[in-house]
Order: structure tokens, then sequence, then C-alpha cells
């Protein structure tokens, strides 16, 4: 803005212009001193213990085991490795969360549209019994409590296919030898990642049944009663109708779900189970690399959450096209 | 009117948004004391954007504006001291919902003018009752109907006594049957003698009560005057044209 | 012939929610066996194998942890301040005239409430075995409470100059506390190191849901700031925190601010995991803000500045207290998974509530009585955030009133 009549300079101070511009500066300048103040203790106090930043260590031998690595690994096999392994026994548990909190609160959340009154308070009892206790003690509830109480040997519960005992899961086909359970085909879980994956599915079951629900709360009751008007019966309403269009509201929603269970899957080390952090923790207790290890957690973490977003964008794309 | 003082003199004032578009190209307009300008004009002609930057409320990139004999410039004390003095209704009321009706008019004179809150509560009383809701003063805005809502907003301009105000289609938000009880509010308050500047597309307002009619198109002032002469015998051809499709 | 519409009996209701048709009936039967049949087993659990001694043996090391036994008034006397305070406050909050609805000095809410509390200290206590001494506390200590309710009620309204000054009754208190749990003034100092328990896990919760807040608002006013700089850096640390689990910045504070300080700097470990989780929430707190920001019309703003009020007045009066209407329930949501997230002290060696617990349950004689712990834990938990939850939607319908319609 300009006056006509050139009048009295402004004092810069009082100037409409500059102002934002002094703000940003004096913002600046704080926050560069503090930056600075920081990094300058940080590489002091590192150089004084001699742990300044360096990658050399990765390379040396991690001197210990990682239990049920995905990745083959051994107490000789370096520091990198180790680190690796743990993130791929994360990336295991993630997906396989994923897949099952998905179904889980899919369930739950359209459980809350049933005309069973019964089925609809089930699942609203679920969700606010899960979601009103902290993750960290239902990880251990499901470890101490649930697993870690199941009998061994021939006491071990024996369904068709699947014997749950103390030493593990076992998916397929398995034999007792000598009071101990051998697996002949199939799949062994070890109850460390079943108490995690069934804490977090649950857990995460619970959140996402409300994003479903939501979804579904957005959908017209038009289309309700279009579809049964149409004789549709009430699964297939839900499966065919209601779901595909209630897609648009809860795939954002999933977004942050997902992501946060991504997150929360670093409380394996309740369980037992061996993460990522878990690795990093022994990791940083051998080496003392504070910096370097919390570096590479952040960077691991950050890298999971990316390409769930990425991959949760796609699928959003995908189905808001669809309406058109 | 040309004897009594300048209150607003805005020239050749023109305006880009940031996204390029060309909104004042060249604006002008004067505003004697006591006067009741009403600018009217199609839509997208630049009528709310020009009152706006009486206030400061958008910027502006040539020309000048001078309100109340302070130069409007990029000196913020220049700007908090053209607001004090001038007073402005929206289009959607824009009432603190948060706040009580006295609370939204004893806001700013306790927070700017620093005035005794029981001595603004009083004046903000007397306020209401001129406006016709002084019942309703405990009440929240939105509780109240439309045309309540903007009788409010002008009783809280006027609690911070300005010298100008400025209505920016005060009226257009509005059910028809509320319409009257606002313009009532205005035409009360124009025959007091205070100086405003309204847009607006009341014509019965504007011939009853206008001191001057101002016809905006594109960015310009294309004809003012007196409104029995713009009425009947607009000069301009933009103005016969715009009088043809609200007639 | 259309069937006369009956008026809907108990047995009809039944019949239509749960028995609506054979596979409605199918689920109902299937599922009322299984909570039958899981209520059974729980309950025979409950009373006939679990054993309870484990929490009545260690119920003041699970309040307090270490707290060190002689100095144990101190909490004594804070509790009782809060008891106070909290019924003042209560009383206070209901006497206040509020537009459309008349204030009744005692609704059916607030009956049902003092019967729970008075009935939780008498059976509570008892279900713990504590003393006798310790029980008649405990009745006191909730007699004191319903006391300062009705003292409140009764003339609070009267007293309107005294206002202001309840306001300012809650942050006194709580320096207050912090002195009488930390020592200081002449009281012996008793450092964090020995605060545990339930102790712990409030303490650490509330401090950081109190700083979190300002933090996060300010936060998000950056992140919607024009200018490019706030703006910036405000997204880059949200989304920075955001973007962490919780327990990897937990771990950055334990390991590494040692680092960022200057030696003898660093605050001790307690306080270095309550920063932590304060700086984490209030990112997730100013997302929640930003969303009462985007939806307030920008007229707001405007019609504020155009009557005078300079920027930080507009902020203060007009602009944050409507953002923070909006954001009442994510904020609420939020100080409740903060409250669980204290859970994750104990993973970084703090004697935090399940700290604590794991500390008994290590103990020889407490071996294998996890699940009567954790159940514990998990009721103390469900009750706290359910009940924020429950405050969180009064205080939303409360603070509502300026936008129901004209009743008269």
């Amino acid at each position: 803005m300009r006056s006509a009549s050139p009048g009295p300079v402004i004092p810069w101070w009082r100037d409409r212009r500059l102002i934002p511009w002094l703000v940003q500066g004096a913002l600046a300048v704080v926050l560069l001193v503090v930056v600075a103040f920081l990094v300058g203790n940080l590489v002091r106090n590192l150089t004084a213990a001699g742990l300044l930043l360096s990658w050399q260590w990765l390379g040396q031998p991690a001197g210990f085991d990682v239990a049920e690595p995905l990745l083959p690994f051994d107490a000789g096999m370096p520091y990198w490795r180790g680190l690796l392994t743990g993130l791929v026994n994360t990336l295991r548990v993630v997906l396989l969360g994923l897949v099952g909190a998905t179904l889980l609160g899919t369930l739950a959340g359209s459980a809350a549209f049933s005309s069973n009154a019964l089925l609809r308070a089930l699942a609203r009892g679920y969700v606010e019994l899960i979601r009103n206790i902290p993750l960290l003690l239902q990880l251990l509830f499901w470890y101490f409590v649930v697993f870690l109480a199941l009998p061994n040997g021939a006491q071990a519960i024996q369904l068709p296919g699947l014997v749950l005992a103390k030493s593990g899961l076992y998916l397929g086909r398995a034999a007792l030898a000598d009071g101990v359970w051998q697996l002949q085909s199939g799949l062994r879980i070890t109850v460390e990642f079943a108490a995690l994956l069934t804490g977090l599915v649950v857990f995460s079951g619970a959140f996402i049944a409300e994003v479903v629900r939501g979804g579904i709360a957005a959908v017209p009751a038009g289309q309700w009663e279009a579809a049964r008007s149409l004789g549709l019966a009430p699964a297939q309403t839900m499966g065919r109708i209601v779901l595909p269009q209630a897609l648009r509201v809860i795939v954002p929603g999933l977004n942050n779900q997902y992501i946060s269970l991504a997150k929360s899957s670093s409380l394996a080390v309740a369980c037992g189970y061996t993460d990522l952090y878990s690795v990093a923790e022994t990791t940083l207790n051998q080496t003392g690399r504070a910096v370097e290890v919390v570096l590479i957690l952040l960077g691991s973490y950050l890298v999971i959450d990316l390409l769930i977003s990425a991959v949760m964008n796609g699928v959003n794309r995908l189905v808001q096209l669809q309406e058109r | 009117m040309t004897g009594s003082p300048l209150m607003i003199e805005a020239r050749a004032v023109e305006k880009w948004y940031p996204n390029g578009f060309h909104a004042l190209r060249g604006a002008d307009l004067t505003v004697h004391q006591g006067e009741v300008v009403v600018i009217m004009g199609p839509s997208g002609s630049g009528k709310s954007t020009f009152i706006r930057t009486f206030n400061a409320l958008e910027d502006f990139q040539k020309g000048s504006i001078t309100v109340d004999g302070i130069a409007l410039s990029n000196d913020v004390r220049h700007i908090d001291a053209i607001r004090r003095e001038v007073g402005m209704v929206f289009q959607q009321f824009n009432l603190f919902p948060h706040l009580t009706v006295l609370e939204n008019l004893t806001l700013a004179p306790v927070l700017v003018r620093k005035r005794p809150k029981a001595e603004v509560e009083r004046q903000a009383l007397e306020l209401l009752e001129r406006v016709g809701i002084h019942e309703q003063a405990r009440k929240y805005p939105g509780q109240l109907s439309g045309g309540q809502q903007q009788r409010v907003a002008i009783a809280r301009s006027l609690c911070m006594e300005p010298r100008i105000m400025l209505f920016d289609e005060p009226t257009s938000a509005l059910d028809p049957e509320l319409v009257h009880e606002v313009l009532e509010v205005m035409q009360e308050l124009a025959e007091g003698g205070m100086t405003m500047v309204v847009v607006t597309h009341e014509v019965r307002f504007a011939r009853q009560v206008a001191s001057r009619v101002v016809l905006m198109a594109e960015g310009q002032v294309v004809e003012q005057a007196p409104p029995e002469q713009f009425f009947t015998n607009p000069q301009h051809e933009r103005s016969r044209q715009f009088l043809r499709q609200i007639g | 012939m259309v069937p006369i519409p009956q008026p809907d009996s108990a047995w009809r209701r039944v019949r239509r929610q749960l028995f609506a048709s054979r596979l409605d009936g199918l689920i109902t039967v299937v599922l009322l066996v299984l909570l039958l049949s899981a209520a059974l087993g729980i309950g025979h659990w409950a009373l006939s194998q679990a054993q309870w001694a484990v929490i009545q043996v260690n119920s003041t090391l699970f309040t307090l942890g270490r707290y060190p036994l002689e100095q144990q008034w101190r909490l004594w006397l804070l509790t009782a301040l809060l008891a106070g305070a909290s019924g003042l406050s209560w009383g206070l909050l209901r006497a206040e005239p509020r537009a459309g609805v008349n204030a009744r000095p005692w609704p059916r809410n607030d009956r049902i409430a003092v019967l729970l509390l008075l009935a939780l200290a008498l059976l509570l206590p008892a279900a713990l075995q504590l003393t006798a001494l310790i029980h008649l506390r405990w009745l006191a200590l909730a007699v004191l409470l319903v006391l300062a309710r009705w003292a409140a009620g009764r003339w609070g309204p009267l007293r309107g100059r005294w206002r202001p000054l309840v306001g300012l009754l809650w942050p006194v208190l709580y320096l207050l506390g912090m002195v009488l749990i930390g020592g200081g003034l002449g009281l012996s100092p008793v450092p964090p190191g020995e605060w545990g328990g339930l102790l712990l896990t409030l303490l650490s919760a509330s401090f950081a849901m109190l700083l979190c807040f300002p933090l996060g608002v300010l936060l998000a006013l950056g992140r919607r700031s024009a200018l490019p700089l706030l703006r910036w850096g405000s997204v880059l640390y949200i989304e920075f925190i955001r973007g962490a689990p919780l327990i990897t910045l937990l771990f950055l504070g334990q390991n590494i601010l040692g680092f960022l300080l200057p030696g003898g700097l660093a605050p001790d470990r307690v306080w270095r995991a309550a920063w932590v989780l304060t700086f984490f929430s209030a990112a997730y707190v100013a997302e929640a803000v930003r969303a009462g920001l985007v939806a307030l019309p920008p007229g707001q703003l405007e019609a504020a500045r155009s009557l005078g009020l300079a920027m930080p007045q507009a902020l203060v009066h007009v602009v944050i207290p409507q953002a923070l209407r909006v954001a009442l329930p994510a904020m609420v949501g939020q100080f409740i998974i903060l409250l669980q997230d204290t859970t994750l002290l104990s993973l970084i060696g703090l004697l935090d509530l399940l700290g604590i617990a794991r500390t008994v349950m290590a103990n020889p004689a407490f071996l294998g009585r996890n699940a009567e712990v954790y159940l514990v834990l998990a009721l103390l938990f469900w009750c706290c955030c359910a009940a924020l939850g429950l405050g969180s939607r009064a205080l939303e319908t409360r603070l509502n009133t300026s936008h129901t319609p004209a009743k008269a």
C-alpha cells in the first residue's frame, strides 16, 4: 500500500510490510541460538565420551542373538544385519497386524449396525473396553496371563490342524515326542509373537471398528432402504451396497490407524518379541552409540509410516475414483 | 455537503488479488461528514472489496485512501487508529458465538478503548434498547433470529462510538421478512447524522435514506448522483443497464 | 387390513431386538451361551482361584511406590486439599446460572455421584483390608469433599467477588502439591526417584497435560500462520513427533538429553520422561486445535480486527476460545491416550503404576499373580479413562448452549 501524499516516513517497527519479517527474523535467531547451543553441547559431550558420530561400528560383529529371525542371523554377524533382522521382524508383525486388525475392525464396526441388539451391544462393549485400557497393559496380559499360561506337552490344547502349547502355536501337523511338540508340516508361531499379534489386532481392531462405524453411518439411509426393497439380505446389503460406499470415509481414517499400529508394534519388547526397537536397545547397551541408534530408529519408523501413507493414498485415490 | 469536513477520500485505488485478479481499477470516492453513500453495482464489480479497503481489511497496491484525516499507510498505528474510528457491519453478521449479546458489545470498548466495564455495559444496554433487543442481552447469538443478530452487530459497532459506519451487504443473508427491521435501524442511524457507506441492493433504502448513490462496475465508480436523479435519469449506460436488471 | 399399532410391550421389544429372524435368534443364543460361560468362568476364578493378597498387601506400594513412610502425611494433606478443592469447584460450577437452564442445587447426576463416592470410600478400604485408621481417613476425605460441594453450592453464588479466585485455586494447588510431594520450603526433599506407582502415573500425566496444552495451541497457531518460517517450523515439529513411536522418543530423552545439555543441567530421569510426554502430546493436541481453527469462519477474525482488536487480543478473546470448543473432544481423547501412555515409563525403568506392578510380580511371594494385578490395573485405567470421556461429553453439552435455538 502506498500513500499518495508522501507524508512522514513510517518507523520500520510499525510498517505492516516489515513486521512479518521482523517476527520471523527474531524467531529464526532464537531457533538458531537454541540449536547451536544444543548441537555445540552434543559435539562437546560426545567428543569427551569418545562417541563422535560414526557408522563404523555397524560393521562390527553384534555378539547377540535375535529370537525367531525371519532373516538368517547369528551372533557373529555385524550390527547392521542385526538391526535389519529386527526391522524385518517388525515388518512381519505390522503386516499381519494390519490384516488382522482390518478384519476384526470391519466385523466389529459392521456389527454396530446389526439388527440383533445383543450383537450391537457386544460390538459397543468391545470398543469401549479396549480403548480405555493401555495397550502395554493389554500386551502384558495376553503374554503373561493368556499365552504363557498355555499348558505344555500332552495337556496342550489340541484342535484340528492347530495345537496351542506354551512352547508355541503349531499350525498344520504336529506330533508329541518325548513330551515336546514337533512340527511335521505347517507353521510354528512362538507365544511371544502370538501375544504381540493378538494384542495389536485386538487393540487396533477397536479403533478401526470406530472408523468403520463412522464410515457406514455416513452412508445415506436411503441406500439401506433401496437395497432392502430390492430384496437383498442384510449381509448382502452391508457387503455389496453399504461398505463400498462407506470406504470413501473409511480409507483416510484407516491410514491414521495403520500408522498408529506400526508405531505401537514397538512395544513388542513387553511380550519378549525381538523387533527393531528391542534390537536397537540391545545395540545401545553394547555400543553406547545413542545418537546413531536413535537416528536409525526414528528413520526406520518414518520410512514405515511414509510407506503406509503412500499405499493408503493410492488406495484412497482408487476408492474416490470409483465415485465417478 | 461540500461544507462539512471530508471523512473518506479514496483516490485512484487499484487492487490486485494474489491470484492476479484486478479487482479495483482506479476507484475514486469522497464521503463528507453526515453523508449516507449507497454503493450499488453488479456482483463482482468490486463494491465489497472497495469498502473493505477503507478499514484495511483488504490492502491495495496503488492510489491513496484517507479516513478521518488519517492516511491509510503501512503504519500499523494508523491502521489501528482508523479501525477504532470506523465501524463495520458484515453480510454474515460475524457475531462472536461464544459470547453473550452483551459481551459481544462490551468486548472491544473494554479491550481497545480501555473503558471501565460497568460504564460500557450501561452504554451497551442503551444501544441494545435503541435497536430493540435489550431483553435478549444475556442470550447467545445462536439463540437469536438473523434480523436480531444483525441488529446486535450494528449495536456492537456503535458501542465503539465510531465516526464512520461501513455496511457490507447487511441484509443479503436475511430472510426477506426480516430485512425491514435492520433497515429501520440503519435509517434511524442515518437520521441521527452518522456518516455511512452502505453496499446494498435495497433500492427503497437507497431512495429514502441515501444522500448519494454510487454505481460501481468493473472496479471503478461509474456514476454518482442523488438518488432521485440516479433512479429516474441515470446518465451512464452502465447505470441504465444495471437498473434494468434489478428493476 | 392394516394391523392396529399396539403399545410396544417388553416382550415384543425383546422379540424384535433379539429374535427378529431365525438367524438372529441363533446369534443371540450362541452369544448368550458364550457370554454366560465367560462370566461364570471369570466369576469362579475371581471368587475361588484368584489370590487377591497381592493387591491387599502391596496397596501402598501400588499407590505411592517407595515414597518414604515418615513423609506420607504430606500426601494425605495433599489429598485432603484436592478433595476440598474438587468439592468447591464442583459446587460452584453447579451454582453458576446458565442461559436457559435453571440451576438446581442437587441434580440427579450429583446425587448419584455422591452416593458412589461414599460407597467407594466405605467399600474400597475394606476390600483392600486397610487398617481402621486409614479406613477412617478415606471416609473423612470423602465427607470433606461432599461438605465442600454442599457449602460451595449453598453460599458460592452469594460471594460474587470471590469467583475470580477459584480460577487461581488449581494452579496454586498444583504448585503447592509439587512442593508437598517433592519437598522444599522447609520440607525434607523426596527425590523423583522415590515417587512411584499411581502417584508417579498421575503426576507425569497431569504435568504433561497441563504443559502440552499451551504448547499445542501455539503450534496449531503456528501451523495456520501466514508467516512461512512459523508455518514450516510447526509442520516440521508436528510431523516429526507424530512419525515416531513414543517409546523411541522416551529412549531419546533418556539417552541423548544428557548429551544435549551441559553437564549437570540435564534433569532427573523422571522429569526427562515427563518432558518427553509433554512434547509428544503437544504435537497431537496441536492437530486437534488446528481442526478447530480450520472450522472457524474467517469472518470472526475480520470482525474482531475491524472492531480494533490487536492480533493477540483477537486470538485470545475470539479465535482460540472458539477453536478450543471444536477441538475439545479430540483433545480429551488425546489426554486419555496420554494417561495410558504413562505406562510406557515402565519400559524405560521407571516405577509408574505398571513399573511397580512388575517389580511386585518379580517378588517370589507373588510369582504368577499376573492375572490379578493386570486385571486391577486395567480396571483402574478403564475407570479413569471412561470418566475423562464422560466428563468431556458433559462439558461439550454444557458449552454448546450458545448454539441451541431459542426455546421461548
